[in-house]
């Protein structure tokens, strides 16, 4: 398991003999950084109720669930040459401890846990900071880039319950260049961040250095949001209804191996029951989507043949016969007016019912 | 995921509201009911744009491509000649060759029961396909307290003669067995009276043969005015006179609706007293609902075929589909015939 949270320098211990070269000061920069929130993207998590809210708090690392494939997906991603994994989480740090432990029973290494400082901000009387969300992440997000080189590459993995498409698709654009700190300004006020974060914000927006790092987006459909709501974020997001789904598309953009598919897969039916029937639908509606090719699905295809349990699903995936459809357009997005339009239909929001069904929201 | 999970083809781009409302009614299902997967039959580019404006859980739900549809103007036999590829054949054809359990379709009623007619066998022993609908009554019955009748034959047999009526009322009380979890269903041939000598011939024929040569809890005759009263709860007819009678009781009771509205528009008083029988109006509504009672079954097929409303809206689809992986689960085809074979049997020993 590696650090939660980075060690003083000073408080290093240093042992150098003569003749030998001393270790480089820094380790080198991560070649991908992985970016992941934890509640109901990493970790199925029910908040909607007061009641749910206290449960979750309080509930062991045993009895927290991963979302199927999720921990599949995060060693596959992490087994790349310098690849860093960071979890961002608006949980209080004060579950440190208990989610720290569930990473560790899940087989997951990350580098970064950042958990939120709720507890401060309540002491503080910063009550809109404790659900607020872009206060908190871009800061967090931005950061933590500092340790990254400009030829770093990221793919960010967030839910559709919260801001977390907005978020990183403006850390995203604010890397590229895309997003002046003008805009961002004008978010930061339309979000009524707190002064001092709007200002730390800024300061570490100027301070990064300009690349496009951000290659893709993840949004877990928690919700079952309808996926067209994700359209204006353009084809860097891909809003996914398992981590099969996103594991393809990072095959289809030859960032992971064949296997990983296979990995994720195996765990989705050994550990969640999923069938072969739902996995082969998973990736024919990828394709309908347009976010991955036939030759993907081929190679992974391939891929289960070589696998016992998941040989069955090889001839259902070449049965796949759908019509591509174009993906979203990359057009610029307009980040005041997505803030608008989210911050309105969360209002407009209604309490969901108790299997989680509600009508069409679009 | 449950381990009896069925898999339902629906016809997209069937009925007057398709394919949106139909692709709502899919994308609801697809995150209510953990045991139905759905095969959408259509044109797959417009049916994955309308999933993605809609709340619905890609894993339970693919779709094949159909690149032609038949309207509910079209001469049914015409249509499914000239488009082989429409999504209905095409839907009907994933269930006879195994890739669906049953088939749901708010379509042109003639070309889905001739698309079933060409891809689908016939039960053994069955003469003729029925087409049922259910028809809420006065009385409940079976299990789950249910307050509709079956009648049967509402449209795809126009002209019968007695052993034909004798196929659809072991089909009708197999169905009213098996999904309203009826036991012994009363059946009863729709007549001009209760005697076993009036009628047609067909119908007193009927009478002979269901008295004599059936273990059905059959009733006798009875007359339209028994219907919504459920003296029966499985209402054998033809096609030509189910339809007529159908159409007339969702005449009468769009009617009264109307009339509701008239009376509260026109008067303070009369709005007053509905506004005080407005629990009961709404009750009776839901009652006669159409949307609610998931459409018609084709029954006859060794498939399972459920007609939905051509007028159905999201609602509505939602529950033909329910109702289609109810029955498909239950095993209707083996029941019917069955019941055919001791029917034969008998009377061949008579």
């Amino acid at each position: 398991m590696a650090q939660d949270t980075p060690k003083p320098e000073g408080k290093k211990r240093r042992t150098r003999r003569p003749g030998v070269a001393p270790p480089p000061e820094t380790p080198p920069p991560p070649l991908h950084v992985f970016r992941w929130d934890l509640d109901k993207t990493y970790l199925k998590s029910d908040f909607d109720t007061f009641r749910d809210l206290w449960r979750s708090a309080f509930e062991k690392a045993e009895a927290k669930q991963a979302i199927p494939g999720a921990a599949a997906l995060v060693r596959e991603c992490r087994k790349l040459e310098r690849a860093r994994v960071t979890f961002i989480s608006g949980s209080p740090e004060q579950m440190r401890k208990v989610l720290t432990r569930k990473l560790e029973l899940d087989g997951v290494e990350f580098d970064e846990f950042i958990l939120k400082a709720n507890l401060k901000n309540l002491l503080r009387g910063r009550f809109r900071a404790l659900r607020e969300q872009v206060g908190y992440k871009l800061p967090a997000l931005l950061a933590d880039r500092v340790r990254c080189a400009a030829q770093t590459h990221e793919v960010c993995f967030g839910d559709d319950a919260e801001a977390d498409a907005f978020v990183y698709s403006l850390y995203a654009d604010l890397l590229a260049g895309n997003v002046g700190l003008g805009v961002l300004e004008e978010i930061l006020g339309l979000a009524r961040v707190y002064e001092d974060d709007a200002a730390r914000t800024l300061k570490l927006a100027g301070e990064i250095e300009r690349s496009p790092a951000v290659d893709r987006i993840f949004i877990h459909l928690d919700r079952r949001s309808p996926s067209a709501r994700f359209h204006k974020y353009g084809r860097r997001l891909v809003p996914v209804f398992n981590y099969l789904q996103a594991g393809l598309v990072l095959i289809d953009d030859d960032l992971l191996p064949a296997g990983a598919g296979v990995t994720i897969a195996r765990e989705m039916m050994e550990k969640f029951e999923y069938t072969e029937l739902a996995l082969r639908n998973s990736v024919e509606d990828l394709l309908r989507r347009g976010r991955i090719g036939r030759h993907t699905i081929e190679l992974f295809a391939v891929a289960c043949e070589t696998d016992e349990l998941l040989a069955p699903l090889a001839p259902r995936l070449r049965t796949i016969d759908a019509i591509s459809a174009a993906p979203p357009n990359d057009e610029p997005i307009d980040y005041v007016a997505a803030f608008a339009q989210d911050a309105r239909r969360e209002r407009k929001k209604p309490p969901p019912k108790e299997d989680g069904w509600r009508e069409s929201e679009e | 995921m449950p381990s009896s999970i069925v898999t339902i083809a629906v016809d997209a781009m069937g009925g007057d509201h398709a394919p949106e409302e139909v692709v709502k009614g899919v994308a609801a299902v697809s995150l209510e009911a953990s045991n139905v997967q759905i095969l959408l039959v259509g044109d797959s580019r417009q049916l994955t744009h309308l999933l993605a404006a809609h709340r619905h859980d890609a894993e339970r739900i693919a779709v094949h491509h159909a690149p032609d549809r038949v309207g509910m103007d079209e001469k049914p036999r015409e249509a499914i000649d000239a488009k082989p590829n429409c999504s209905v054949l095409v839907a009907a054809r994933l269930v006879a060759e195994g890739q669906a359990d049953a088939l749901v379709s708010a379509g042109n009623t003639g070309a889905s029961v001739l698309a079933c007619a060409r891809t689908w066998q016939r039960i053994p022993g069955v003469r003729r396909t029925a087409l049922a609908s259910v028809y809420p009554t006065e009385l409940r019955r079976g299990e789950k307290d249910d307050p509709f009748s079956l009648i049967l034959d509402v449209g795809a047999t126009n002209e019968v003669d007695a052993e034909d009526l004798v196929g659809f009322a072991l089909m009708g009380s197999a169905y009213a067995a098996r999904i309203s979890r009826n036991p012994r269903p009363r059946v009863a041939l729709l007549s001009n009276g209760t005697e076993a000598l009036k009628g047609p011939e067909s119908i007193v024929e009927a009478h002979r043969l269901l008295k004599t040569h059936t273990t059905l809890n059959f009733i006798g005759n009875i007359e339209g005015v028994d219907i919504p009263k459920g003296a029966a709860d499985v209402v054998v007819c033809s096609g030509f006179v189910g339809n007529v009678v159908l159409k007339m009781l969702e005449g009468v009771s769009e009617t009264v609706v109307r009339l509701a509205r008239y009376a509260y528009k026109e008067k303070l008083m009369w709005r007053m007293g509905l506004m005080m029988l407005s629990g009961g109006i709404k009750q009776l509504k839901e009652v006669t609902d159409w949307e609610q009672y998931g459409g018609a079954p084709l029954l006859g097929f060794n498939q399972l075929f459920i007609k939905a409303h051509g007028r159905s809206r999201a609602r509505a689809i939602t529950n033909a589909i329910k109702v289609a992986a109810k029955a498909a689960q239950a095993g209707l085809a083996r029941e019917i015939e069955e019941g055919l074979k001791t029917f034969a049997e008998r009377r061949a020993a008579a």
